[in-house]
């Protein structure tokens, strides 16, 4: 690949990654959902429109993305957030598919069939390394306070988080709001790089490959989705000429292999204190833990018999 | 009043399709609690291997029916064996089998898209009769009667199975716990291997009928279905093969008749509209009572 090919490969990366923390935000409070993908097509398409009539300036343009994302956000948790997760993943899809619907049937906002022209003011470098640094600082001083950990306790098992005084139904009302303004940011900052979005730029397969990337990258973690996204723009890419049209093969074998055989993902901050503490201590000590972690996310019941 | 009843023919004999797919696909997903998204590929396997079979192997288009669907199920058994069953070794729980069916998704679609070319093609048009058959002033194309009766055989035949024969029993008693389904002599893994093989069939049949009624074998076929099967099951309610397939034939009509009396453009909105409204109202599905409570 030529330099200007790597070049663009790794902004579209970057722009997964922010999706990937969309999803992450949400999956990390147990809701697992590919509404950002429907917040980032609102958002960048409402920017387009806003943009062309406006000139709107590229900082004013971010914070709508934001702004809007977690009014959607808030919305579809208040809507949905009560049912159950397969119902929940099912109807987060739906609405990305509704969303198909209304852009080709709104042509005179969407441009319909033809999409639209975006201004490309954010897709920069700069704006893209500046969005993803602030959005990977507040992950990370999420990630140590009390929501951060309420969350952890949500998704490992709701009930017992229950019993701690934590509202599952409220974390997952906040994770969902980050989520949306997370996935507003990113569908505007795609739309940038783009310049051009039509009805099938925010669609099943970007939902897909960002989650994916979260997957693959680690769930556990908020780096997880950030590399996860780096690692699966890229490797299509680089599987693009020996593969042809069946690099996407790869990415499904992949997706199958990784939740089975590492269902936890590339980052996974429990194994890496598992070596660690082997290292440290090389005789070994008593330092391997005994019995089942209690951030393993496995029910110590099957699932059949636990839900 | 004529266009109607028309409409109303034609809504029944498209929601017929749908309301099969679903029957396959609630299968799936209430009895082993797999939201199966790789299941529309296992109906557009159905299309494209009957269609080679007819095309390049000349063989009648009904054996070439029969082996679609066994090529479906066998498709079934396969994403079993390979992804599901080492999740459910591992009580992966919820999340995982979802993320394992999206990448058996990508896989067997992008090999269809390579297998079916841009393309889209048809079945010789002398497969079935055309001659459309008419009652009382009314149009119905034998395409369309094939799916009716399929529907009615495969529901009966199914319901009739999972309530009244001893593999129904065992498929209800897995459903619930494998673990103590296999104390008590159920053989657990063959059980769940069938209940692939079944769904995954019914999808096939479910792709063969709508590529024959379209007129139309692309890959893209699974990708339309997969999505009014999902919504015929959450509406009709998890559990219940017949409100699956009710709410199919509903969703047929539904398209059918906002179609022609509000906007074809929006058709699909209204139908995943009215899917999104059931959700937030009445999340259990509207024969959500007979939902099993599992202890």
């Amino acid at each position: 690949m030529s330099t200007t090919a790597w070049m663009i490969t790794l902004q579209f990366a970057g722009v997964n990654a922010l999706f990937a923390l969309a999803i992450y935000a949400s999956l990390w409070t147990g809701v697992l959902s590919l509404a950002p993908v429907f917040f980032g097509a609102v958002s960048a398409f409402t920017f387009g429109y806003v943009a062309g009539t406006l000139g709107l300036s590229p900082f004013l343009g971010l914070l709508l993305g934001a702004a809007l994302g977690a009014v959607l956000g808030a919305l579809t948790a208040g809507l949905l957030v009560r049912l159950d997760s397969h119902y929940l993943a099912m109807a987060t899809i739906a609405m990305v598919l509704i969303g198909r619907v209304l852009i080709l049937n709104l042509p005179e906002y969407t441009g319909g069939a033809t999409g639209t022209l975006v201004p490309g003011d954010l897709g920069t470098w700069a704006w893209l390394i500046g969005t993803l640094v602030v959005a990977g600082y507040v992950m990370a001083r999420l990630a140590g306070s009390r929501f951060g950990l309420a969350a952890d306790a949500v998704r490992e098992d709701p009930a017992v988080a229950e019993t701690l005084a934590i509202s599952p139904r409220r974390i997952q009302f906040v994770g969902m709001i980050i989520s949306g303004a997370l996935g507003g940011v990113a569908g505007i900052l795609q739309s940038s790089f783009l310049q051009y979005i039509g009805p099938d730029t925010f669609y099943t397969h970007l939902g897909f490959v960002t989650l994916a990337a979260v997957v693959l990258g680690g769930a556990f973690h908020w780096l997880g989705p950030i590399i996860g996204a780096i690692v699966f723009t890229i490797l299509p890419e680089l599987l693009r000429e020996p593969m042809g049209e069946y690099d996407r093969v790869v990415t499904g074998v992949l997706l199958v292999l990784i939740i089975i055989y590492m269902p936890r993902g590339l980052v996974d901050v429990r194994r890496l204190r598992l070596v660690r503490s082997r290292w440290w201590r090389p005789k070994g000590g008593g330092s391997e833990p005994d019995g089942p972690d209690p951030r393993d996310p496995r029910p110590a019941v099957p699932a059949e018999v636990a839900s | 009043m004529h266009l109607l009843m028309q409409q109303l023919l034609n809504g029944i004999a498209l929601g017929s399709i749908y309301a099969l797919f679903a029957v396959g696909f609630s299968l799936i997903l209430a009895k082993m609690g797999i939201l199966n998204v790789a299941h529309g590929t296992f109906a557009t396997w159905g299309a494209l291997s009957s269609y080679w079979l007819v095309f390049e192997h000349g063989l009648s288009f009904w054996l070439a029916l029969v082996l679609g669907v066994v090529f479906a199920g066998g498709l079934g058994v396969a994403a079993d064996l390979i992804a599901f069953e080492p999740l459910r070794k591992r009580n992966a729980g919820v999340f995982a089998p979802i993320i394992a069916s999206i990448g058996i998704w990508i896989v067997l679609l992008t090999l269809a898209e390579a297998f079916s070319g841009p393309s889209a093609t048809s079945y010789p048009t002398d497969s079935v009769p055309t001659e459309p058959i008419r009652f009382a002033g009314l149009l119905l194309l034998p395409a369309q009667v094939i799916s009716v009766i399929a529907l009615v055989a495969i529901v009966t035949a199914v319901h009739l199975l999972l309530t009244r024969s001893r593999f129904g029993a065992a498929v209800r008693a897995v459903s619930v716990d494998p673990r103590s389904a296999t104390i008590v002599g159920v053989n657990a893994r063959r059980t769940l291997i069938a209940v692939a093989f079944l769904a995954a069939a019914i999808a096939g049949l479910a792709g063969i009928l709508a590529a024959l009624s379209d007129n139309n074998v692309s890959f893209g076929i699974g990708e339309a279905l997969l999505l009014k099967g999902f919504a015929a099951v959450v509406v009709g309610g998890y559990g219940d093969i017949r409100g699956a397939a009710l709410l199919g034939v509903a969703i047929g009509v539904l398209e059918v008749m906002s179609a022609q009396y509000i906007s074809s453009g929006f058709r699909d909105a209204i139908t995943f509209g009215v899917l999104l409204v059931v959700l937030v109202v009445r999340p259990q599905g509207i024969f959500g009572e007979r939902q099993l409570v599992r202890a």
